[in-house]
């Protein structure tokens, strides 16, 4: 105590935590927050599916076309498929990392974006073949709702994908530190998320929608 | 909880990666929405058992990616995740089915038939 008062201290030199803390669990913290966000997203979705929801009734469609009328099924479960197998590929990429084989994370990553872009090909081709239907969102609120919610998905997926291009430049510029590690965890967690909603989306607004 | 600080190659997060538990995920959701595309384009069941059972496709292939893929479960590491995740499941069924609700309701009291319409199901 008396120590103290011999040696003024220096605000400006003064050392009040060590950055290296031991007990600070960088990727741990990072996951969880990110987990959070997640979720987060997920009431994004939740408001989406409430909308939908609400705007598939009959009357939502007015006279114009109902998801029974241009819903194929079987386009779309290939569509689910190419998304099933991207995160799949991604799995793979991270029990690869476990042995810290930047080849098998890399060679997963790519074939995980190879069939993410495959996801985004068959849903553009599917909205273009909508609209040249005159499926278009204007027409009745029921086709806003479908379109809001299932492109705000496919948005979801094109984030994804810029986002492996931007880990897989990080890989290979920085190998795997700290920081390149999370953010392949986050990452994960993300695109496996994007294929939990894709389930409820594909069951509840296109089965559903093309049952009805 | 003592993780390696020096190699984050030796993080919990990394090594609980497991390629047969991602396989097995994709396996059992691609299954099940396989099975939910044959009844739906078959049509062979009367609509609301149909839909019931697409319902419960959905609810199990959720939970096998939640369990498989995300590792939500209750080992030590994990547990505020899934703790996280059992608090966020209320929010998302309440969001959803209580809009639904109060606009069932109110298109009940309020929607007239409109000639031209396909009828209200």
């Amino acid at each position: 105590m008396s120590s103290a008062h011999e040696k003024p201290v220096d605000p400006d030199q003064v050392v009040l935590w060590s950055d290296d803390y031991e007990g600070h669990d960088v990727i741990s913290t990072r996951t969880f927050g990110f987990w959070m966000y997640i979720l987060s997203d997920g009431m994004l979705f939740a408001t989406l599916f409430a909308a939908y929801g609400v705007l598939s009734y009959s009357h939502s469609y007015y006279t114009g076309p109902t998801p029974a009328q241009f819903v194929a099924p079987w386009y779309t479960f290939i569509q689910t498929m190419a998304l099933f197998l991207s995160v799949l590929a991604y799995g793979f990429s991270m029990a690869a990392m476990k042995t810290g084989s930047k080849a098998g994370v890399i060679n997963g990553i790519v074939a995980s974006m190879v069939l993410g872009a495959v996801f985004i090909g068959l849903d553009i081709h599917d909205v273009l073949r909508m609209i040249s239907m005159g499926v278009t969102p204007e027409v009745s609120g029921g086709l806003s709702a479908f379109y809001a919610l299932t492109q705000v998905h496919a948005a979801h997926i094109f984030v994804g994908l810029i986002w492996m291009l931007v880990m897989l430049y990080q890989i290979l510029k920085k190998g795997f530190t700290e920081d390149v590690v999370g953010r392949l965890i986050s990452l994960r967690m993300f695109w496996q998320f994007q294929a939990v909603m894709w389930v409820f989306i594909y069951v509840f607004v296109y089965l559903w929608g093309y049952m009805s | 909880m003592s993780h390696g600080h020096s190699n984050p190659l030796q993080h919990p997060e990394v090594q609980m990666a497991s390629r047969s538990s991602y396989l097995a995920g994709f396996v059992i959701a691609s299954l099940l929405m396989l099975a939910a595309t044959i009844l739906v384009s078959g049509q062979v069941l009367p609509p609301f058992a149909l839909l019931l059972t697409i319902m419960g496709c959905a609810g199990l292939a959720a939970i096998a990616q939640i369990y498989f893929l995300l590792h939500i479960d209750i080992s030590e590491h994990n547990i505020w995740n899934t703790v996280a995740l059992v608090m966020f499941i209320p929010l998302f069924v309440i969001t959803i089915g209580l809009t639904w609700w109060m606009f069932s309701q109110l298109y009940l009291r309020t929607m007239p038939m409109i000639p031209g319409m396909p009828g209200m199901h």
